[in-house]
């Protein structure tokens, strides 16, 4: 199923390569050491093994991607993946949308929040006012950033972001404006065992 | 474990490109703000390293790379990044009738066929990617590039998406400061 018909959910998915992911049989040295360091899946991920193929390239954005995501104060984890999420019902992934809704859901017990931004996207889901704040903010970056000015930070002030919290968010949905097109311009995503 | 003081001191020893564009002084409080995610103006560096300022340009040009990222500035209507990229490209020695022509919406000559389907593949990274299918990819195999520079040529356009945004945020926060 292409990803523009397949609709958003937070079940498992697969991800198919539209290009030749290198082979971890005949992988360089150096390319195993850079799949490790990225994800502990790495190895078996036609995504990962996709991106591999240039390996510094991989090497810096998986170093980026996970102290954006796994930092430990600052913007709490689930509030990274309710970025993310946003950032990707937007963009249109619903491979990121499925990853990153399940990681939500495990650190927050908050299913509402998922079932609602999928269901009526961002703009009219019913949020309550901090994550309602942290999505608007995600959705304006996303769609036109270069239009943006600092009294577009005040709603999330208003609701106590801090100036660390707001960074934080910066980082993950702009990485996200990044995870997404590399995971919709280079293989499309596919229902588990299917 | 280090310090905030030192941290600063090594985040702003450091080229950092994001600063510059900014306009980030050492010291400034957007300054001291980064300088708590240390790894992460790190990261952004050097995955901008490898991306422009490649080891091994590996089938796709310093001068391809620069016209990409230009590109993409100019698509997101980033200021500061479409005078950073045209530094760049100028620093290549790309001909500016090339330059020029990457610029405009509709590309064509003297854009050879190999930039033309590389430039497309600009743009529908950055303003449509969920209409993306796999007849795009066989496009720029039809060009002679590899599946290793169709994925670097990917990874630079969609750096470009997190650039744009990461320095707009930036941008915010210092003037809020």
């Amino acid at each position: 199923m292409s990803a523009a018909k397949m609709g958003f959910t937070t079940n498992e998915l697969d991800w198919s390569s539209w290009l030749k992911p290198v082979d971890v049989e005949k992988a360089t040295p150096e390319q195993i050491t850079v799949l490790e360091e990225s994800n502990s899946r790495a190895k078996t991920s036609p995504y990962y093994l996709t991106l591999v193929h240039d390996t510094e390239v991989l090497r810096q954005r998986s170093r980026l991607f996970n102290a954006v995501m796994y930092g430990r104060d600052g913007l709490s984890r689930p509030e990274r993946e309710l970025s993310t999420v946003a950032v990707s019902r937007i963009n249109g992934c619903p491979y990121c949308a499925s990853v990153h809704s399940r990681l939500f859901i495990q650190l927050s017990k908050k299913p509402e929040i998922i079932e609602t931004i999928f269901d009526k996207g961002v703009d009219d889901a019913d949020l309550p006012v901090r994550e309602r704040a942290l999505v608007d903010y995600a959705a304006k970056l996303t769609r036109h950033a270069t239009a943006m000015t600092p009294a577009d930070l005040e709603p999330l002030r208003a609701v106590g972001f801090s100036d660390l919290e707001i960074l934080d968010a910066t980082y993950a949905i702009a990485m996200f404006a990044w995870a997404n097109r590399l995971m919709q311009t280079l293989g499309e995503p596919v229902g588990k065992n299917g | 474990m280090m310090s905030d003081t030192k941290a600063s001191v090594v985040a702003n020893a450091a080229p950092d490109l994001l600063n510059d564009l900014a306009g980030i002084e050492a010291g400034s409080p957007i300054a001291l703000l980064r300088a708590r995610r240390p790894e992460i103006s790190g990261f952004i560096q050097a995955s901008y390293d490898a991306l422009l300022e490649p080891v091994d340009e590996a089938g796709v040009s310093r001068s391809e790379r620069g016209l990409i990222a230009l590109r993409v500035a100019i698509l997101e209507t980033s200021v500061p990044l479409v005078e950073h990229y045209r530094a760049y490209v100028a620093q290549q020695h790309t001909p500016s009738e090339i330059v020029a022509a990457a610029e405009k919406e509709e590309l064509a000559a003297p854009l050879s066929p190999r930039l033309v389907a590389v430039l497309e593949h600009v743009d529908r990274l950055t303003k449509e990617p969920r209409v993306a299918t796999p007849e795009d990819l066989m496009g720029l195999k039809a060009q002679g590039l590899s599946d290793a520079a169709i994925v670097t040529i990917s990874q630079l356009i969609a750096f470009l998406s997190f650039q744009v945004r990461a320095l707009v945020g930036l941008q915010l926060l210092a003037e809020g400061l």
